[in-house]
């Protein structure tokens, strides 16, 4: 009984304190935050000179799936595509004809995430099934399907994935709560992250040189940044006012962007450890349900709920360029690897290319 | 009694994860925006959404010309 209360009394122990502890830091840092808060980004914008936005034309478009494309990937060769449907099915592109090079049948439907290895000689895919399976699309006249390996399993859907630059291993986001990062060879898990209150929506890592961090987003509006060694989170922003479906680090590594069911797409800088900038407009409703930048950073690319992507001026925080032309709600947007061109994927079946 | 001890273990993971944030060195903002800005600028024209194509022939996805080779 004596040793309870000693343990109860020590400062660190109890709950009481830890709260109090941490409305405090919570007030610190948000003093902090808004101590550093010097200029806008807009108010500097200002002073640049204007340029003109080239418009953005469609090019190609992939029809092939029977329902809602929900993810797709470039391949590190810039011309080939891997998408992934609520129809159950994996299909590869060849983004320059516009033709389908294969397909891959899924065990259950709603394949919510794809990715290409860097190598270009793997796909992950996965979804309601809570798993990540790995395909190897090189190696003679086997199907893909047939050489299939399950790498991951998470007790809720598997909603993204990624390589963490090597094929080696792949890093996952789960409704789970959970990001985690698995050998693809044993399928063991290397290291779990948690700090997620809800759903895993969204990843990104870091620009290769700046080390074994990434960034998710998920449905408690929390944006956290982790060490992917230690597997603690480093760093935290939640301003966004409902889930984030998407995040994208700027080329620079220092910063990054988000887009949120609120239909926002906000700036955070990692050095300021606060906003910086926010992309919204009063006509826009709808969520926005992933973003992309271009190759230096200038554009910020989104796509909607209400069926267009757009580009915005990350500096002056204005929308320069709207594409039509889906008929349902874009999915994804993302820039070829050399930066010549934007694919956008929509519920309305098909996969389109910008340039 | 483990509900309590649960609750407590996860408090002080949010504190902890708050220490954590809290120890964080911090740069005005006026230093990124000029950093961001400066990045842009170098990179500006490697950026072919931005900038355009010197020519359409460079564009891999220019419009395929009607006439072809036989």
């Amino acid at each position: 009984m004596a040793a309870d209360t000693a343990v109860a009394a020590s400062p660190e122990e109890t709950l009481e304190s830890l709260l109090r502890e941490a409305e405090a830091l919570k007030q610190k840092l948000e003093e902090e935050r808004q101590k550093l808060n010097d200029v806008s980004l807009s108010c500097v914008a200002e002073r640049l000179e204007t340029i003109a936005f080239p418009n953005l034309k469609l090019r190609r478009m992939l029809k092939g799936h029977q329902s809602k494309v929900l993810c797709s990937d470039w391949s590190p060769d810039k011309r080939h595509i891997v998408s992934s449907s609520q129809d159950g099915k994996v299909m590869v592109w060849d983004a320059f004809t516009a033709t389908k090079e294969l397909t891959i049948a899924m065990p259950s439907t709603w394949v919510m995430a794809c990715a290409y290895a860097p190598s270009g000689n793997l796909v992950a895919a996965g979804g309601l099934d809570n798993k990540v399976t790995v395909f190897p699309l090189a190696g003679g006249e086997d199907e893909p399907a047939a050489r299939k390996r399950t790498v991951a399993t998470h007790t809720s859907y598997m909603s993204c994935c990624l390589f963490p630059n090597t094929d080696r291993q792949i890093l996952t986001g789960s409704g789970d709560g959970t990001c985690a990062l698995w050998d693809v060879e044993s399928g063991q898990l290397l290291q779990s992250f948690q700090a997620h209150a809800a759903d895993v929506m969204a990843l990104d890592l870091a620009p290769s040189d700046m080390g074994d961090t990434f960034v998710s987003g998920g449905c408690d509006r929390a944006v956290l940044v982790w060490d992917m060694r230690t597997g603690q989170a480093v760093q935290a922003f939640d301003t966004h006012d409902s889930d984030v479906n998407s995040v994208k680090y700027h080329p620079s590594g220092d910063s990054l962007v988000t887009g949120s069911d609120d239909s926002c797409c906000r700036l955070f800088d990692l050095r300021a450890d606060r906003e910086v900038a926010r992309y919204s407009k009063e006509s826009i409703i709808f969520g926005v349900n992933s973003v992309e930048w271009s190759v230096s950073g200038r554009l910020v690319f989104a796509g909607y709920s209400d069926y267009t992507a757009c580009a915005w001026d990350a500096l002056r925080g204005a929308r320069v360029c709207v594409l039509c032309g889906h008929e349902h709600r874009v999915t994804r947007v993302q820039l070829a690897p050399d930066g010549t061109a934007l694919s956008t994927a929509s519920w309305d079946a098909t996969i389109r290319i910008w340039a | 009694m483990d509900m309590m001890v649960s609750t407590l273990q996860q408090q002080r993971a949010v504190t902890e994860q708050l220490r954590r944030e809290a120890a964080i060195k911090r740069v005005p903002v006026s230093v990124v925006v000029s950093d961001i800005v400066k990045y842009i600028n170098e990179h500006e024209q490697e950026d072919c959404l931005l900038v355009g194509f010197s020519s359409q022939k460079v564009n891999p996805f220019r419009e395929k010309s009607s006439c072809t080779v036989l």
